[in-house]
């Protein structure tokens, strides 16, 4: 027996222990290199990975793609680099004995059954996500017509004194109050809470598992952040977080428990897998842009667009129905709020105002084309400013508290930036013209109100429906101007703060101000032509918000479900297109810079071109940890303590334990780390290897009870004498998983990968022997990078720490 | 189309049983024909129906007379409320008159595609209703009077008009600063009077026109014309420190956290594992 020298070093990188082994010649990680180990004894890793031996010629770029020089550690706050830390969602339905017990007692009934649930749930979805909105909805309202109430009487018993400071210091105090509530819990609480949550949403769907996401303390988190931080005076909108309450909502009525609550209903124990449950946030996202926005198309075509990677025709319909019942359950609730009950039509409900259809002539479609070209400009710097501010954040605001500080220093900056506006641009109107919730008369005449505090003493929303509403001449040009410039840096300072706040209606905003502005400026140009502000205002929201998420058909049927006008689609689309073209030639949409920032490893849509020439053996990850058909219990609890891996091949047992020869084993299926943990956890294995197994109660319930947080192996109490013990793998792996063999090509990989939503890729050799691993973190570091007309691909880094 | 059945019968049975007096029982009968089918075609009008639809059309034309002339400044809830009331009456008498057995309402209306006559009533009545008019009346009685507030609100009105005009400055200083002085109370009295009026915070919705525009004159002639209304006196200089304090203190926040914030640890990059490396390698050892 060679024992060989086994120094446990733990390397710098922390998650992957190495054991640095000289002597072995074994490439495959073989598990056992000696004799003694197939008698089942205490058994040895001998891995030849050694994450310290460092080669130069990795990094010289074989096929043109661009790497990056050859670095030790990594400026934090680059796009460049993908965290390890991510895992992916288990989408591929493992067919092993169980399941196909399962499917042998239940029959067709239990079929019916389960779908039958899916729409009862789909309806549970909707309708709490509505609620959920209609909760946010009010609480903002009310909250707001309170503070800027109080702070009306305030500004009007002080001018007259000359003592403007105090209603101003009140309304810094009362920004900075409610903020740093919402702030407290982001930062402290749950901080995967913050900022929209639109890119979380997306990760999900995409198949990544972000750690925390979909978790009822997020929801809670998240809707009372997003009502401070609205009410607090922010520039931020609620839309997003509204979309991320949907998505955890479906994530957990469709499980029939609460983990947080240590609460098991024992329903629907057939959907607790990572399948079902991303099928369910598809809906559930959906929901929630049906009842931020009203709008039920535009929700579905939003989880086509932006989320959902796999994607069928039955969850379309289930996903419709969620958003139809969720637009219905909000416009009930509300038009009952409004004193209106059952009047579902009542325009009052459409969220940014009933728009009247305006017509266009031919002629106008570069107008509208110009608006799309003004909208990617400035979309793409609003993203530029937003990443500097981001990378800022990253490498130097990591504490929570001074995460918190920032945030209530931005509340303080928007109410100084408010009241300084209204302060010295005196832009007076009559009252009785326009709609004016709260007309504030500051220095104006009696009988006049201040035009720009109207705009500023509201909800961000209510702002949009005046800018898009009020007559051409509500506003002087130079107080638009103004405006624009100042929210258009406020919104983009304060997405992505510690706040869980969304950039849809701050966008709107700024572009519908613009818009406006331009529609102004068009009419000094053609004085004898009615210019209509309305329409170029909506064009405006629509061409800034499409600069800065890039999103064309989900946002066109949005703002054409908020507007209830459909004969805009048009000018609408183009201008959305233009928008997002131009904007691509800067750079990303915000969702991917902020996906990219935190280094998700997300699959585009489509494999890197030109990159037929890479294939699957330089793809995969070479050394594979592999367990054998029938495996030794303590080696099995060595090799999930030792790795992070998370889908182990299961393999034939060697013909012959020659250590000389690299040798492959043939592949029996594959095996997740969850299902081992599981097994162990049950205690289901024999002190014999050779004793029958049928003696074992096991269906699929064991493995959903766990679902989804799974013990870590640490945890697990494994006596010593249980190591001997024997596992035998074959009625628990997936038998048949996807494999490809190692000529395979990166877009054949990709295509694979995506299309059928693959955790574990097995690489394999001719004879069907397991030569490599590809896992989602070895495709997505191939990325396409456009930028000023150019493109290409590069290679990205790993790292852990981030 | 049953009717026309009955009447044909009851023509053709008719003419069996006598034949005299032909020409009167046709006449007869064509009317019991029309009042069966709609009377919009019906020669001669009846005598009633025609006298209350030229009272009618006199009394809107006075009314629409009246309410132009009174168009600035507003008067017309004040002045043209007989004209208004009367012409409101005659409507209802010609909806409510009913001449043997056929009301004028029915000859007179939806006949056409036009429907002059309600069209013009509504338009007429439009002004009026978008004015609030009723507000500044007591419904209560018989005949409708200026209602409590209205009269309070004209008396206040009255009283400040009268002490702005009656107020004598120097003409060559042109000071106003003696009306301001002389009338504010009496203005604000008034001011505060109109906010109580309505609920909502701009009082277009419910209250009387005459009111707010007098209330819109006033002010205007206050603060406008006579600049009595000078809010901005001193410059307020603490607010102004207070924002640019308050404006500074991202910048400052930041550039600390620039410069001063403690060097933490750039993270590791992740070796992989590749196949390259390990060909290379062992290609390297076995050399």
């Amino acid at each position: 027996m060679s024992h060989l020298s086994h120094s446990s070093t733990s390397v710098a990188d922390g998650t992957v222990s190495s054991i640095s082994n000289i002597e072995t010649t074994s490439d495959t990680a073989q598990l056992l290199s000696n004799e003694e180990a197939s008698t089942s004894n205490y058994t040895q890793l001998n891995k030849s990975v050694n994450f310290e031996d460092s080669d130069d010629d990795e990094f010289h770029g074989s096929h043109g793609i661009r790497r990056r020089q050859p670095q030790q550690k990594i400026e934090p706050g680059s796009m460049n680099v993908l965290s390890a830390k991510y895992e992916s969602l288990d989408y591929d339905t493992c067919e092993n004995h169980l399941l196909l017990d399962e499917e042998r007692k239940r029959g067709y009934a239990y079929i019916v059954w389960k779908d039958m649930a899916r729409w009862f749930i789909i309806l549970l979805i909707g309708i709490i996500t509505a609620l959920i909105a209609f909760i946010i909805d009010i609480c903002i309202e009310e909250f707001s017509n309170i503070k800027y109430r109080e702070l009306k009487k305030s500004v009007d018993k002080y001018v007259v004194q000359d003592k403007l400071y105090i209603p101003y210091l009140l309304w810094v105090l009362s920004n900075i109050c409610i903020v740093f509530i919402g702030s407290m819990l982001v930062a402290y609480v749950e901080p995967v809470a913050a900022g929209s949550g639109i890119p979380q949403v997306k990760c999900y769907l995409n198949g990544v598992k972000v750690p925390r996401v979909v978790r009822i303390k997020t929801l809670i988190v998240k809707a009372i952040g997003v009502i401070t931080a609205v009410v607090g005076g922010l520039a931020g909108g609620k839309e997003g977080p509204m979309i991320h309450s949907g998505a955890v909502v479906a994530a957990g009525i469709s499980q029939g428990k609460s983990t947080t609550f240590n609460n098991d209903f024992k329903i629907f124990q057939y959907f607790r897998e990572d399948h079902e449950k991303r099928d369910f946030v598809s809906a559930g996202a959906a929901a929630g842009v049906s009842a931020a926005f009203g709008a039920p198309i535009g929700g579905v075509l939003f989880s086509l667009e932006e989320g959902t990677s796999f994607w069928n025709q039955a969850l379309t319909w289930r996903t419709f129905f969620g958003t139809v019942v969720s637009t219905f359950t909000l416009n009930c609730a509300l038009s009952a709020y409004h004193g209106r009950a059952g009047e579902l039509s009542f325009p009052g409900l459409l969220n940014l105002g009933k728009m009247e259809p305006f017509p266009f002539q031919f002629y106008e479609l570069p107008v509208f084309m110009f608006f799309g070209v003004v909208g990617g400009l400035l979309g793409a710097l609003w993203n530029y400013i937003n990443y500097r501010l981001a990378v800022f954040r990253i490498r130097y605001i990591g504490t929570p508290w001074l995460r918190v500080v920032e945030a209530c220093l931005v509340a303080a900056a928007s109410a100084t930036c408010g009241f300084l506006m209204m302060f010295l641009l005196n832009d007076c109107r009559p009252l009785g013209e326009d709609p004016t919730k709260v007309p504030l008369q500051l220095f104006c005449a009696d009988g006049e109100y201040n035009a720009l505090a109207a705009i500023w003493f509201q909800t961000p929303e209510a702002s949009v429906r005046s800018f898009l509403h009020d007559p051409i001449g509500s506003y002087k040009p130079w107080s638009i101007l103004t405006f624009v410039v100042c929210y258009f840096l406020l919104s983009a300072w304060t997405f992505g703060l510690a706040v869980s706040s969304g950039l849809f209606i701050p966008n709107l905003l700024t572009g519908a101000a613009w818009g406006r502005l331009l529609a102004i400026v068009i009419q000094a140009m053609l004085p004898s032509n009615t210019i209509n502000p309305a329409k170029y205002a909506l064009i405006g929201a629509a061409a800034q918000l499409g600069g800065v998420v890039r999103m064309t058909i989900s946002l066109t049927v949005i703002i054409i479900e908020t507007t209830g006008q459909i004969s805009n689609a048009l000018p609408i689309i183009i201008t959305l297109v233009v928008a997002k073209w131009t904007g691509d030639f800067f750079n990303e949409g915000i969702y991917d810079i902020h996906i990219q920032l935190a280094g998700v490893p997300l699959l585009p849509w489509e494999p890197p071109p030109l990159a037929h020439n890479i294939y699957a053996s330089e793809v995969m990850s070479h050394p594979v940890f592999t367990l054998r058909t029938v495996e030794n219990v303590g080696h099995v609890v060595e090799l999930l303590k030792l790795v992070s891996y998370n889908g182990f091949p299961v393999v034939d047992p060697p013909l012959a334990d020659d250590v000389e020869v690299t040798t492959y084993k043939r592949l029996r299926g594959m095996i997740l780390r969850s299902q081992l943990i599981v097994l162990i956890q049950n205690k289901i294995y024999n002190e014999n290897a050779n004793t029958t197994w049928s003696n074992f109660n096991v269906d699929m319930n064991m493995f959903r009870k766990e679902y989804p947080r799974y013990p870590s192996i640490d945890k697990l109490d494994v006596a010593e004498w249980e190591k001997t013990c024997t596992i035998d793998l074959r009625p628990f792996m997936n038998p048949s998983p996807y494999t490809l063999p190692h000529r395979a090509s990166l877009p054949r990989l990709f295509r694979l990968f995506r299309a059928l939503g693959l955790r574990h890729l097995p690489i394999v050799n001719d004879v069907n022997e397991v030569v490599g691993m590809v896992t989602r973190k070895d495709i997505a570091r191939y990325r396409v990078w456009r930028h000023r007309g150019h493109m290409g691909m590069e290679e990205l880094i790993l790292s852990s720490e981030i | 189309m049953n009717s026309y059945y009955h009447v044909f019968l009851l023509l053709f049975f008719h003419s069996n049983l006598m034949k005299a007096d032909t020409l009167n029982y046709v006449q007869k009968h064509v009317e019991v024909l029309l009042s069966k089918t709609g009377s919009c075609y019906m020669t001669p009008l009846p005598q009633e129906c025609s006298s209350v639809l030229n009272d009618f059309a006199d009394y809107a034309s006075n009314f629409t007379k009246c309410s132009i002339l009174n168009a600035r400044p507003i008067r017309i809830c004040e002045n043209c409320i007989d004209h208004y009331l009367s012409f409101r009456n005659k409507y209802q008498e010609l909806l409510s008159t009913v001449v043997n057995g056929t009301s004028c309402k029915s000859i007179f209306m939806s006949c056409d595609r036009l429907d002059a006559i309600l069209e013009y009533h509504d338009n007429i009545l439009s002004i009026w209703d978008k004015g609030h008019c009723d507000a500044c009346y007591n419904w209560s009685t018989d005949v409708p009077k200026l209602s409590n507030e209205t009269i309070h609100f004209i008396e206040l009105f009255n009283g400040t008009m009268a002490c702005i005009n009656n107020t004598h400055i120097d003409p060559s200083l042109n000071d106003t600063q003696v009306i301001c002085d002389n009338c504010m109370k009496s203005y604000l009295k008034l001011d505060n009077y109109y906010k109580t009026l309505s609920a909502d915070a701009i009082g277009v919705d419910s209250i009387c026109m005459d009111i707010v525009d007098s209330m819109n004159a006033t002010r205007s002639i206050w603060s406008k014309t006579l600049n009595c209304c000078r809010i901005r006196k001193t410059p307020e200089v603490i607010f102004l420190v207070c924002t640019g304090v308050i404006s500074l203190l991202p910048i400052f926040y930041y550039l600390v956290l620039r410069y001063f914030s403690p060097i933490r640890d750039l993270p590791n990059v992740l070796k992989q594992s590749r196949f390259k490396q390990t060909i290379l390698r062992s290609l390297g050892r076995s050399n």
